[in-house]
């Protein structure tokens, strides 16, 4: 195994704890809005690290800025759904218990 | 080793999902099983090494259907008790005998397909050993357009058809009933709008003019044009409207027409009908049938004959 | 060494995947429910992305591509929901 392959492991190995953080925060936290947080971080630098991970692993540039424009555009899909998301929710059972300053 | 497991895990997934997409107490539970089948199928297809019909399945299931029951639930909803959406199913008693045969017949037939010798493919040789000659590089896109020509255009005539039948049975002038999200208003959708329309714009022009040599082709490009019209549809910056434009007729109608004219030409020179004077033929064909697949899908994503800009939106 | 490390983060996503199906049980929210999916959603892109390079089969990053692009349609469908659509379950 080279230098270069050991190192996107640790990357992929990093994205898969990411993914896991967010499937435990998604099953365990106690409402919407909690596991929302947990989920939207969890799994955009989940796919970040594996996407980082791969690339180095395939070592094209033209493979890399593939990766780079796909994990933009899941970031940008993500935080669009996650806001109307969280904004159906919010508007559907007034303010979630732990308010923030109003 | 691990492709095995991967691989049985995927059948399990998909067996399970599909099982409680039809069989939950919930239509909505049933909707989001339906998606994530959808995106399972997705990984499938990938495994067998049919990118094509990943590529399908993303277009179709990730854009379309998914989006199209979410709004169907809605109106369910919107309708009220009185239309309740558990309605007590009717339980017939020959639903259980109908499934057993069906799987024991799906069971024997996949048996004899694993049990019998696989025949070289002679056709699918023949196909591979044409394809140069046209500078076609992808197998599919030349089956569909040198081969089986007159399936893939009364493909498109079948599409055109169901999108009549759906005119024909859809209500008129009920603005109650539109696709449209109610209350989308954040300037977060003008963004993604922003990045994502002309991307998926210009990823279909890619499919299109990969589909010679690689992955893609005319029913992809198609099927991914229309869900950026369905995101436009949904955010409420296209609307319906009850006839269509000349434009929105222009693009139904293209495709029909470009195949059925480029097809009658060989004619010309007594040569087989649909037989495809060349690449730039393929080309012009393709193009057609993209842009009337994705006006086919989006009106009848839509309930719409056609569609309008609203800058209200 | 890759042969094997990369299908096997695949299954690690695709358990990770199937444990969160729970949560479209539990509910006990539409939007619950809607969130799980989302998650799937970015984990099916994972494994597309994992499945191109070990399978050497660029065209899946297109796919992967297309799932992104295409993912905020439903949740756009969703928001359309009367808000006191909740519960016809539980």
């Amino acid at each position: 195994m080279s230098v270069e392959e050991g190192i996107a492991l640790l990357f992929l190995l990093a994205g898969c704890a990411f993914y896991l953080a967010g499937t435990i925060g998604l099953l365990r936290f106690p409402d919407v809005f909690c596991r929302l947080h947990a989920l939207t971080k969890a799994d955009n630098v989940g796919l970040g690290l594996v996407c980082v991970g791969l690339a180095l692993l395939s070592g094209q540039a033209r493979v890399a800025s593939m990766l780079l424009l796909i994990w933009l555009v899941g970031l940008l899909a993500a935080t669009v759904s996650a806001h109307l998301i969280a904004r159906h929710a919010y508007e559907r059972d007034a303010p979630p218990e732990h308010e923030g300053p109003s | 080793m691990m492709a095995l497991l991967l691989d049985g895990l995927i059948v399990l997934a998909l067996v399970s999902l599909a099982v409680q997409a039809i069989s939950g107490r919930s239509l909505f539970r049933g909707i989001i099983h339906f998606v994530v089948f959808g995106l399972t199928m997705a990984l499938a297809w990938a495994r067998i090494g049919a990118p094509d019909l990943a590529m399908a399945e993303a277009a179709i299931g990730a854009g379309l259907t998914g989006a199209l029951m979410m709004v169907a639930y809605r109106r369910l909803v919107a309708q009220g008790d009185n239309h309740s959406p558990r309605a007590p199913a009717q339980k017939s008693r020959l639903a259980i005998p109908i499934a057993v045969g069906s799987g024991l017949l799906v069971g024997v037939i996949g048996l004899g397909a694993l049990l019998a010798d696989n025949p070289p493919g002679e056709a699918g040789l023949i196909v591979l050993e044409t394809l140069p000659e046209y500078g076609l590089g992808n197998a599919i896109t030349g089956v569909l357009l040198l081969f089986r020509g007159l399936d893939t255009l009364l493909e498109i005539a079948v599409l055109l058809t169901a999108l009549l039948a759906a005119r024909a049975l859809a209500g008129t002038g009920d603005s109650s009933a539109t696709a449209r999200t109610q209350h989308p208003e954040t300037p977060l959708v003008g963004a993604l709008l922003a990045v994502v329309i002309p991307l998926t714009i210009l990823v279909a022009v890619h499919l299109l003019r990969a589909g010679t040599h690689e992955t893609g082709g005319a029913f992809q490009a198609g099927a991914v044009l229309a869900a950026a019209g369905v995101l436009l549809v949904l955010s409420g910056r296209v609307s319906r409207t009850d006839t269509a434009g000349p434009l929105v007729r222009l693009g139904i109608l293209a495709g029909l027409s470009a195949f059925i004219l480029i097809g009658l030409m060989p004619l010309l020179y007594g040569e087989a009908l649909l037989t495809l004077p060349g690449m730039w033929s393929i080309y012009l064909i393709e193009t057609a049938m993209m842009v009337s697949i994705a006006a086919a899908l989006i009106l009848l994503f839509a309930d719409a004959g056609g569609l309008k800009r609203d800058r209200r939106g | 060494m890759m042969d094997v490390a990369l299908p096997a983060v695949a299954v690690f996503l695709l358990l990770n995947l199937v444990a969160g199906m729970l949560r479209v049980y539990r509910g006990p929210t539409l939007a619950d429910r809607m969130l799980a999916a989302l998650l799937f959603s970015t984990t099916t892109v994972a494994i597309l992305l994992l499945m191109a390079e070990w399978m050497a089969m660029p065209a899946l990053r297109h796919v992967a591509l297309l799932f992104v692009m295409l993912a905020s349609i439903l949740s756009l469908a969703f928001v359309g929901l009367p808000r006191d659509a909740d519960e016809e379950d539980t």
